[in-house]
């Protein structure tokens, strides 16, 4: 680990009695970046994440976060971090402004009011409300708010944009690039592969509890697989490029046409196309949500 | 720690105003009762009447007459468990509730131990009990000036404090059952329950000598009632709070040690679970690390 590092987690183990939540959790997350945890329901982000902030204990594995484990100085891990829970649970009985006032309590009162105020307004949050009138959306508002209200070095976010509208939506991620300019690394986990693609700078992929992929969303989309159109002249036998590794024929049409799904680098294809009359060839990237299907389904 | 102890009597501040008010009618009441009751013509005769087994049911029942009989029988006796069962849900509630709530997720997330957020709440709790029953002393303590009941207000105060340590006892008690069973109203009513049994045992072993055995090694077997206006029994009462420290520790472990849970974990049917886990997952189940 160096300087850079926010979080650092190494063969993480946690099990619920005989359900194994994590099998070997491996991530690095540099401080400053956008990173997002994608996964179905299940897959083990929440559980990731609660090992973070010591709120459960790993059974195996490291987590070191900016430098320090969070089970040996809990305290001082929490301090820098702002946290928005994926199951958000409030005192229904409090007004917002009052519950705010209980988490600022909790951090010895190091928040700018200035900045709480000034969040709502661009969340529309009333807070005078009590958190019981709240619709499930505006209860996010609240999240959201006092997970940024302490500016901490490290936002853990869990699905931060459930239940809010596009536009609110857009307005928390400002908010969050705001806070990566700020100096802040943000990590968030997410099955929405639109705000992954449209927020984060790297993502991990993860299922059953293991890391299946880390990559940028572009390189993810590059690396894994291509779908290839190709066009001859002519009718040919295409035996030949079925025997290239990775290369699988998707559909052919009278001998002219060919649609392939090519995984991984192209340059063995490339090569033996040179012996084939191509007329016309075209690429096409499957998006982020036909990836990250494409290792689920392989894991079915 | 401080915040939350703040925090904690905030929380509780609506039961302590309930339990406040309810124990002030009560205790003026009963100041208001005692010359007319004692007053009645015949009263002495009519209680010597009542079947012997009710009469040692509350021990010195011939004693209702006197200022500490009076307020040993109509008072003290009852309290234990009237009050017992704020304390029993006021402890079960310490940090199980929120738990099941699933708002201790997002409280545990602060820059804040476990120990401190344990010891906040107890001392809310311990603080939010001791109000009350100030609030219940000064009920008998100021209206008593005008009436016959002629103890001063710290003879008052006496029997107040055995009480308070029954109160933590069971109150700790059921912290630590919170912790051990799956949700904090089993606990509750397991420690209420445990409360009531041990008030019917004590009454019942005035009548079954037999009983005493067992009535030894229970706490209200140590508890003075109105007795302590006399004089308090002070080994009998840091014992209750002795007992009631080490519930309270064996809970802060407890709270140490555990996984903090969201709403939904947890739960009595884990070979159940299991077995519906297994059908569902099948072999990507594995016995645990």
């Amino acid at each position: 680990m160096n300087d850079s590092t926010a979080i650092l987690i190494k063969g993480l183990i946690k099990s619920y009695g005989y359900v194994q939540a994590l099998r070997g959790v491996d991530l690095e997350v540099k401080q400053g970046e956008i990173f997002g945890f994608l996964g179905p329901n299940g897959a083990g982000k929440t559980t990731t994440i609660r090992c973070m902030l010591d709120l459960i204990r790993p059974q195996g594995g490291t987590i070191s976060i900016l430098g320090k484990d969070p089970q040996e100085d809990p305290v001082w891990v929490r301090a820098q971090v702002g946290y928005l829970p994926g199951e958000l649970s409030m005192e229904s009985n409090l007004r917002v402004e009052n519950q705010l006032r209980y988490y600022s309590d909790l951090r010895r009162n190091r928040i700018d009011w200035n900045y709480v105020h000034e969040l709502a307004d661009r969340l529309e949050l009333d807070l005078a409300m009590p958190i019981k009138n709240l619709s499930k959306g505006n209860k996010q508002k609240v999240g959201v708010v006092q997970a940024l209200m302490p500016r901490p070095k490290i936002l853990l976010l869990d699905e931060p944009t459930a239940g809010l509208d596009p536009l609110m939506q857009q307005e928390v991620y400002r908010l969050l690039r705001e806070a990566k300019n700020n100096g802040a690394t943000v990590f968030f986990s997410t099955h929405i592969m639109s705000e992954a693609e449209a927020l984060a700078e790297r993502v991990a992929i993860i299922r059953e509890g293991v890391i299946v992929e880390e990559a940028e969303p572009s390189q993810l989309v590059s690396m894994v697989m291509r779908r290839v159109r190709i066009r001859f002249r002519q009718p040919v036998d295409v035996a030949p490029l079925t025997s290239i590794e990775g290369v699988s024929i998707l559909s052919q049409s009278n001998g002219n046409n060919i649609r392939l799904q090519v995984e991984g680098e192209m340059d063995d294809l490339i090569r033996a196309l040179a012996e084939f009359p191509v007329s016309d060839l075209e690429t096409e990237h499957p998006s982020l949500e036909e990836i990250f299907l494409t290792y689920y389904k392989a894991g079915d | 720690m401080f915040s939350e102890f703040k925090h904690s009597l905030r929380r509780l501040r609506g039961q302590i105003i309930g339990w406040g008010i309810g124990l002030a009618i009560y205790g003026v009441l009963m100041v208001s009762l005692f010359d007319s009751i004692v007053g009645i013509e015949g009263f002495e005769q009519l209680i010597a009447s009542y079947p012997p087994e009710i009469m040692a049911f509350f021990g010195d029942f011939m004693a209702i007459t006197t200022p500490i009989g009076y307020i040993d029988i109509y008072y003290f006796t009852y309290m234990t468990f009237i009050i017992g069962i704020f304390a029993a849900s006021a402890g079960a509630s310490l940090v199980a509730a929120d738990e099941e709530k699933g708002i201790l997720d997002l409280v545990m997330a602060h820059p804040i131990s476990r120990t401190s957020l344990f010891l906040g709440r107890l001392l809310g709790f311990m603080t939010a009990t001791a109000v009350i029953l100030l609030i219940g002393w000064l009920s008998w303590a100021i209206p008593s000036g005008g009436t016959d009941l002629e103890l001063t207000w710290i003879e008052f105060l006496r029997p107040f404090l055995p009480l308070y340590g029954v109160l933590i006892l069971f109150g700790t008690l059921a912290a630590v059952l919170s912790l051990l069973l799956p949700s904090s109203r089993s606990a509750g009513a397991l420690s209420g329950g445990l409360l009531v049994a041990n008030f019917l045992l004590t009454g019942l072993a005035n009548i079954n000598e037999d009983l005493k055995t067992i009535v030894k090694y229970t706490p209200l077997n140590y508890y003075q009632g109105g007795d302590a206006v006399r004089g308090i029994n002070w080994e009998w009462l840091g014992g209750m709070l002795a007992v009631s420290a080490v519930f309270a520790l064996i809970a802060w472990w407890r709270f140490q040690r555990r996984d903090i849970r969201v709403g939904g974990e947890g739960g009595w049917r884990l070979p159940l679970v299991r077995r519906r886990a297994l059908r569902k997952h099948g072999s990507n189940l594995k016995e645990p690390a």
